[in-house]
């Protein structure tokens, strides 16, 4: 289903969505940075800015309780969050290389363990994806594969027209239901033609021939090339749309404490730093290449596609200019 | 006051003097090593580069976008680095001042290190992409306080007639003036806000040539002295920790500051923290090596007015 969406009638949904106590999450300042957030008004909305993190916190929060306890002689009381109480979401104005992560993490959070977490939040989130009107550089979701204008992850995909407004296409029953029970606000396309499309400067790359690569060189003298001026901190995994990994601690005292997931990082030190006092990875090429393995090679084993969705964030906040889109480009031209 | 360009014409000059000088220093066998900066894939940018032999001599560049501090890479906590001869590595006046801190700290030896000196009339700011031209408006904050243009005590240093630049507005001295105005709730509702924003990624540790610590005290966990999740305790534990053991330690090259990837103004703490070092003990970060830090030495001059 095709249809025409003012911007002023996407903000009435926003506003009428935020009055009916769903959760709207979407670009906006936050103390001086875009992020995706909720809102407390389609006023703050800002699609014109890349989020500095993805939108994977909406279902992946940086950091949640998933348990507490206390302690009274030799009680202890344990009590579970209740997935339940998980707002209804709708998160508007997800970048394309952002909702095509969506799925990419649903893979893993529902694989051999079912996270309720991730999973109830998920079932509880409408996606509207936007097409991508403006990149930068560091942009190259045409190199693994999708585009400005990639539809997947998202329930209702907005296309930007000329002369204004969006047009509003259906992917899912749950981007049919929010159509459907908003109906006044959407119309039929007047036949406008959409705004001119971001254009990535990037080849697409052979992702094939990097995994048949990455097959064979576990050891490799790339590995020490690449990483040696990596220095080991975890903006590349924070900032991703794809990284999912997550330390699990109990913080408090021993009276009363929460036992939080946050997110974590193959890139630390301390990531695979066992109790014994022994590190596998005990250096950064090692870490590094657990990264692009991961991304391109053990991820796509298991689930048969990439851990990359081309957003560039990584390129673009390395602290030491690490620039991922170089390296499988490089690796696709190795024999 | 308009933008006005800054003359980074000299940048050809150097990056042509530095391929020179380093290929020579490999032909003739004085050094096993060169950290310095080559050309990225992005228009403009720049990344750290090791190189090992004559051949790779002429990727080297210095351009407004070679941002790092290189000597975070001579520390002990980067074991990648092969540290068996004399290394080079390309130093801004404001890099080298760390370096000179971690001789002082007897971290690194100067007789290990062939010191090559950067004329620098400024880098680009974090927030501006890497072809911009710099400007008073895209040159980076340290920058516009900088009194190390010309590095001291190198080896070697290519010979350059500064052209001359724009006057630049301090931006530190501003911002810290403002926060000190602010009431003390003030002042802990805008850093409540920043800290809020931390992710705890670490970059601002594992940029920092003074974060040397093999394990750091917040990745242990026998005991846990700080909460490793970003919420507001651990966050702001974490920024207080690294503000004090950096005290009397930092030589202001910001980097801290540049890699976070929340926009958190780490670098107001550490300008916050100069400035008392300065009041309190006159100590200032620079050129020469001292082994005796202002916050490591008792003398009985120090200011007891706090012992109350």
């Amino acid at each position: 289903m095709q249809k025409y969406i003012s911007e002023q009638n996407l903000n009435t949904l926003i506003d009428t969505l935020i009055a009916a106590g769903t959760r709207v999450v979407a670009p906006r300042m936050s103390a001086g940075i875009p992020l995706y957030e909720p809102l407390d008004s389609s006023a703050e909305m800002a699609t014109d800015l890349l989020p500095r993190r993805s939108a994977k916190e909406a279902f992946f929060p940086v950091c949640e309780e998933i348990m507490s306890y206390e302690k009274e002689g030799q009680q202890i009381k344990l009590t579970d969050v209740d997935p339940a109480r998980f707002p209804e979401t709708v998160l508007v104005g997800v970048r394309p290389c952002d909702a095509a992560a969506i799925p990419v993490l649903d893979a893993v959070f529902s694989w051999d363990y079912k996270d309720e977490f991730f999973l109830e939040r998920r079932r509880k989130t409408t996606v509207i994806g936007l097409a991508c009107t403006t990149s930068d550089d560091a942009c190259f979701c045409t190199a693994v594969g999708l585009s400005p204008v990639e539809s997947r992850g998202s329930d209702l995909f907005l296309t930007p027209l000329e002369g204004g407004g969006y047009a509003c296409e259906t992917w899912s029953e749950k981007g049919e239901a929010l159509i459907t029970s908003n109906s006044a606000l959407f119309s039929d396309l007047n036949g406008a033609a959409p705004m001119p499309l971001a254009a990535p400067q990037v080849d697409k790359i052979e992702l094939n021939k990097v995994k048949a690569w990455l097959d064979e060189h576990f050891e490799d003298p790339l590995w020490d090339g690449i990483a040696v001026r990596c220095v080991g901190c975890g903006a590349c995994a924070f900032v991703c749309p794809a990284c999912h990994c997550f330390d699990i601690v109990d913080e408090g005292t021993e009276k009363a404490g929460k036992r939080r997931k946050s997110w974590d990082a193959c890139g630390f030190w301390k990531f695979t730093h066992h109790a014994s006092g022994h590190n596998p990875r005990d250096l950064q090429p090692k870490r590094y290449r657990n990264r692009i393995m991961h991304k391109f090679k053990y991820y796509d084993d298991k689930f048969g596609q990439t851990l990359c969705t081309g957003c560039g964030r990584c390129v673009r906040i390395c602290p030491v200019g690490i620039d991922i889109a170089q390296i499988i480009e490089d690796i696709s031209r190795k024999d | 006051m308009s933008t006005q360009p800054i003359d980074t014409s000299i940048y050809t000059t150097i990056t042509a003097a530095i391929r020179t000088e380093a290929s020579r220093l490999f032909t003739a066998g004085e050094i096993v090593a060169i950290v310095g900066y080559a050309a990225a894939r992005r228009k403009g940018a720049a990344q750290p580069i090791i190189i090992t032999d004559a051949a790779a001599a002429e990727t080297l560049v210095f351009t407004e976008s070679c941002v790092n501090n290189l000597a975070v890479y001579l520390t002990k906590a980067k074991k990648e680095i092969p540290k068996n001869g004399k290394i080079g590595i390309i130093v801004k006046g404001c890099d080298l001042k760390a370096l000179v801190g971690l001789m002082g700290e007897s971290q690194l030896k100067r007789e290990d290190l062939y010191l090559i000196g950067i004329p620098c009339a400024g880098v680009l700011a974090s927030t501006a992409q890497p072809a911009t031209e710099l400007t008073t408006e895209t040159i980076a904050s340290k920058c516009c306080e900088c009194d190390a243009h010309l590095p001291l005590g190198c080896d070697f240093v290519p010979s350059i007639a500064f052209p001359p630049g724009p006057q630049l507005e301090s931006r530190y001295s501003a911002e810290i003036a403002r926060l000190e105005a602010l009431t003390p709730a003030e002042r802990w509702a805008y850093w409540k806000e920043q800290f809020a924003k931390c992710i705890k990624c670490y970059a601002c540790r594992q940029v920092c040539p003074f974060c040397f610590c093999e394990q750091c005290l917040c990745d242990r966990n026998k005991p846990q002295m700080v909460d490793t999740t970003p919420r507001p305790a651990g966050n702001t534990a974490w920024h207080i920790v690294r503000a004090m053991h950096l005290a009397g330690r930092c030589a202001g090259c910001a980097e801290c500051e540049r890699v976070c990837p929340m926009d958190i103004p780490l670098n107001l703490l550490n300008r916050k923290m100069a400035k008392e070092l300065k009041e309190l003990f006159d100590y200032e970060a620079g050129f020469e090596v001292n082994d005796t830090g202002p916050l490591t030495m008792f003398t009985e001059k120090d200011d007891q007015s706090f012992i109350k």
